[in-house]
């Protein structure tokens, strides 16, 4: 992981290792002591929390020294174990302030060789406020390199690969369909159709999803409600524009009508599990952008515009 | 867990069965926007909703499998559609309760497998 390599080539990680500061990468909480214990109390604690080296505390958290465990053989070995650290522990204590980028402590690491750094609040601080290993690097490097794979992925859903020429023709060419009253036994057939054609096209399977939904309620309701309309799917720019027009009788109250649950349908259609109140509020829902336009005299006319999520506007 | 097992052991009446498939999630409705709205896509679909309007709502939301509770009865016309299709349709006594209540039951076992 050294900073080196940036030299030859500039990676995201060797850009990441600037960007990330140490206080973003150090763990906050700090094994320390006082220095008014021996060398075996130390080890007894490395040991319990497998770490290398704890730095010493004065009363206002000030580091005024390390013990590592190499400071702890040696003591096993000249038999001073038992004593307290204060005249034996290393009072040179190399720190890393935590407003600095993370590859200044990897440098630190490296040049004393080292396994830890504890982590001053500023330059001019003594006052401790974390502790910084390579692997906490490590860890917040994996944590950022997996929010911005993430990121990516998303991008990637978003603009799945969409055939255009696929699109160039639909956009030419727009599905139109005869949808009759009361025509139960025909009735999700827009939809199925609608939804068939969007497959050819590759677009993610979300946004059909979507617009069969969409197609379906439409097509619904002109079939349970009206005396007849039509459909017309046609892809504008980067957006499904799914058309339903009837010849009427028209809603009276369109806001009404978008009420979840509010519903004029006859016990005969309900019966059948339609006219649950739910078709104009599911389009609503599931639809980018929804206009209805409805007269007591002519019918309504709905539209709904789905976003196709295209990258580039088709041209 | 298979369909076919789901079949197996709530002993439900096969009347087409096209297409062994892997059921992870159920719904259970009979209000077809409610269903539109909420299914999950390949889920196993509970209803008493015997019309052609089931198969046109399974196919959009690409449901695979449909169980018919309370023994409704299924015209010709629905059966060739789900053919068609390529929709498994199944059929019980029970009511949609039971019938959910024991595909429940069979897939938590399934899942504390795992």
């Amino acid at each position: 992981m050294s900073a080196n390599y940036s030299k030859e080539k500039l990676t995201l990680v060797n850009e990441l290792i600037y960007e990330i500061k140490v206080k973003e990468a150090m763990s906050k909480k700090v094994i320390f002591f006082k220095e008014n214990v021996t060398f075996r109390e130390i080890q007894l604690k490395l040991k319990e929390k497998k770490i290398s080296g704890v730095p010493i505390l004065n009363n206002v958290k000030n580091i005024i020294g390390i013990v590592s465990i190499d400071d702890v053989i040696t003591a096993f070995d000249k038999g001073y174990v038992d004593n307290k650290i204060t005249d034996y522990m290393s009072r040179d204590v190399i720190t890393i302030p935590q407003n600095i980028s993370v590859v200044s402590a990897i440098h630190k690491l490296e040049r004393f060789g080292v396994g830890r750094l504890p982590v001053t609040e500023s330059s001019d601080s003594k006052r401790i406020v974390g502790v910084i290993t390579l692997s906490d690097i490590l860890n917040r490097l994996l944590v950022v390199v997996q929010s911005i794979a993430e990121k990516v992925e998303d991008k990637e859903i978003k603009n799945t690969q969409i055939s255009y020429d696929l699109i160039k023709r639909i956009v030419k060419k727009r599905l139109r369909f005869e949808v009759k009253g009361d025509d139960f036994d025909n009735a999700g057939r827009v939809a199925s159709i609608t939804k068939k054609y969007f497959q050819n096209l590759g677009i993610s399977k979300d946004i059909i999803r979507r617009i069969a939904i969409v197609c379906y309620e439409a097509e619904m309701n002109i079939c349970l409600h009206s005396l007849g309309g039509s459909m017309i799917i046609e892809v504008d720019n980067n957006n499904t524009v799914i058309y339903a027009h009837d010849k009427g009788p028209g809603i009276p109250d369109v806001k009404l009508a978008l009420k979840p649950g509010f519903t004029t349908a006859s016990e005969k259609i309900r019966a059948l599990g339609f006219g649950a109140g739910m078709g104009l509020p599911n389009i609503k829902h599931y639809a980018d952008k929804l206009e209805i336009k409805s007269s007591l005299e002519t019918g309504t006319e709905l539209k709904a515009i789905i976003n196709l999520g295209v990258k580039n506007e088709i041209k | 867990m298979k369909l076919s097992k789901i079949i197996d052991k709530c002993r439900l009446e096969k009347i087409v069965f096209c297409t062994e498939c892997e059921v992870k999630t159920g719904y259970c409705g009979d209000l077809m926007s409610d269903v539109m709205a909420h299914a999950e896509t390949n889920c196993i679909w509970i209803t008493i909703q015997a019309h052609k309007n089931s198969i046109a709502v399974a196919l959009i939301k690409d449901i695979k499998s449909i169980i018919f509770t309370n023994n409704v009865t299924l015209d010709k016309e629905v059966i060739k559609k789900a053919k068609e299709e390529k929709i498994n349709l199944l059929r019980t006594n029970k009511d949609s309760f039971t019938v959910c209540g024991e595909i429940y039951c069979m897939m938590e076992v399934e899942t504390a497998k795992d």
